[in-house]
């Protein structure tokens, strides 16, 4: 008989595992918050405990990390990172729904500390006021055991896929725009990255941004609350998560769409011999010129 | 003679590419033909720029566009040969956060 394996997407840092000899005892307030997650057999006291010893970390506090977020905070995710280094401006507010009207021109970041801490006094959310970049990015996703990438530009979305494949971080990816949304969970080492999807960036121009096309707000709020599901799975190590699929969602049908994704042996970061070995330019990997995205995680 | 729908190949769009073609899904009688001169087929029936989203300008599909035939990857367009029924998906990545 075959002997019983973990599966491989789960998680490997100890702050996600609840094995301690003496765990945490839970409030008398927590068991009431989060009775309705105990009381499933698949979660229990032991998986709220690994909730509330995980760490998450967000990159961009825009259309699908405020959705993510609040729902991460509201299951008791231990501490929740936020990168972004963008300020609420009005035209946010139709689907960033980590921001409130009276935050308008406050650090994305802090608004998104405060209504999670408020939302959840559990979590400690660590703001990162700042754009990711090939010289932080490693050293941030460092501290965390998953990331959940709302940004919104192909660079940001390349280098948190290799800065992931590198540190081996699980990485909950999801893209949006107008009606539509694609979700999937990159694993690395066990299934295929982002650049095993797509290996290149469209040339710039020819896939238009939100901000340029638009997005259903409620399409952001679908979307973003997929990524904080595979999030929570990967720290509960249940269910399947969506490594090797990519997941296709439409608003305007009303339906999913599910197809299989397999590593590339010559992809340039996990393939049998990768190309790329550091952090490189992403603005430069996207032919993009210097200042004309915003490779933070923002979301304009 | 109608085209039946045994002698037709599906082709699927999503995103920018759906905007462009102005519909999620079209219908074309060429099953037999490369994926390749299927994508040929589709511009040449479809209005707009649908075109610049598929091939860049040396004729080249884009890498940035994901090809599958009945949710499989397809490795090589000019190679593969599409059969009756077979439903074809384009992908373009979203940036969109």
């Amino acid at each position: 008989m075959k002997a019983c394996t973990s599966p491989p997407w789960r998680l490997k840092s100890p702050s996600s595992q609840a094995s301690d000899a003496r765990p945490p005892q839970f409030t008398e307030q927590q068991i009431e918050r989060y009775s309705r997650h105990i009381i499933l057999p698949e979660v229990g006291g032991e998986g709220q405990r690994k909730l509330l010893a995980s760490r998450v970390l967000i990159v961009g506090a825009g259309g699908l990390g405020s959705p993510a977020g609040l729902y991460l905070a509201a299951a008791g995710v231990g501490r929740i990172g936020i990168v972004d280094s963008d300020a609420v401006e009005l035209s946010n507010l139709q689907r960033q729904v980590l921001h409130a009207t009276s935050c308008l021109g406050r650090a994305k970041c802090l608004s998104a500390r405060d209504t999670m801490e408020d939302l959840n006094p559990d979590v400690r959310v660590v703001p990162y006021n700042e754009r990711l970049t090939s010289a932080n990015a490693l050293r941030i996703i460092a501290d965390y055991d998953v990331v959940l990438d709302g940004s919104d530009n192909f660079p940001t979305r390349y280098l948190v896929n290799d800065a992931c494949v590198m540190a081996g971080k699980p990485l909950c990816h999801a893209g949006i725009l107008r009606f539509e949304g694609q979700v999937t969970t990159i694993m690395p080492g066990a299934g295929p990255c982002y650049r095993c999807v797509y290996p290149e960036p469209p040339p710039p121009g020819l896939v238009p941004s939100c901000q340029e096309a638009g997005i259903l707000g409620v399409t952001a709020g679908v979307v973003g609350l997929l990524q904080a599901t595979e999030a929570v799975k990967l720290i509960l190590g249940i269910g399947s998560p969506l490594v090797g699929r990519l997941l296709l969602y439409s608003a305007l049908d009303t339906g999913f769409r599910e197809v299989r994704v397999p590593r590339r042996p010559d992809c340039a970061i996990c393939g049998e011999n990768p190309t790329i070995t550091e952090l490189i330019d992403y603005e430069q990997f996207c032919r993009l010129t210097p200042g004309r995205t915003t490779p933070g995680g923002g979301s304009p | 003679m109608t085209t039946t729908q045994t002698e037709t190949v599906t082709v699927r769009v999503f995103g920018a590419l759906r905007q462009a073609i102005g519909r999620s899904e079209v219908q074309l009688p060429c099953a037999g033909a490369s994926v390749r001169d299927v994508l040929i087929r589709l511009i040449a029936e479809c209005a707009g720029e649908a075109g610049s989203y598929i091939f860049d300008k040396q004729g080249n599909l884009w890498r940035s566009l994901m090809l599958l035939v009945n949710d499989e990857l397809v490795e090589d367009a000019f190679r593969q040969r599409t059969n009756a029924g077979d439903v074809i998906c384009l992908l373009l990545p979203l940036a969109g956060g």
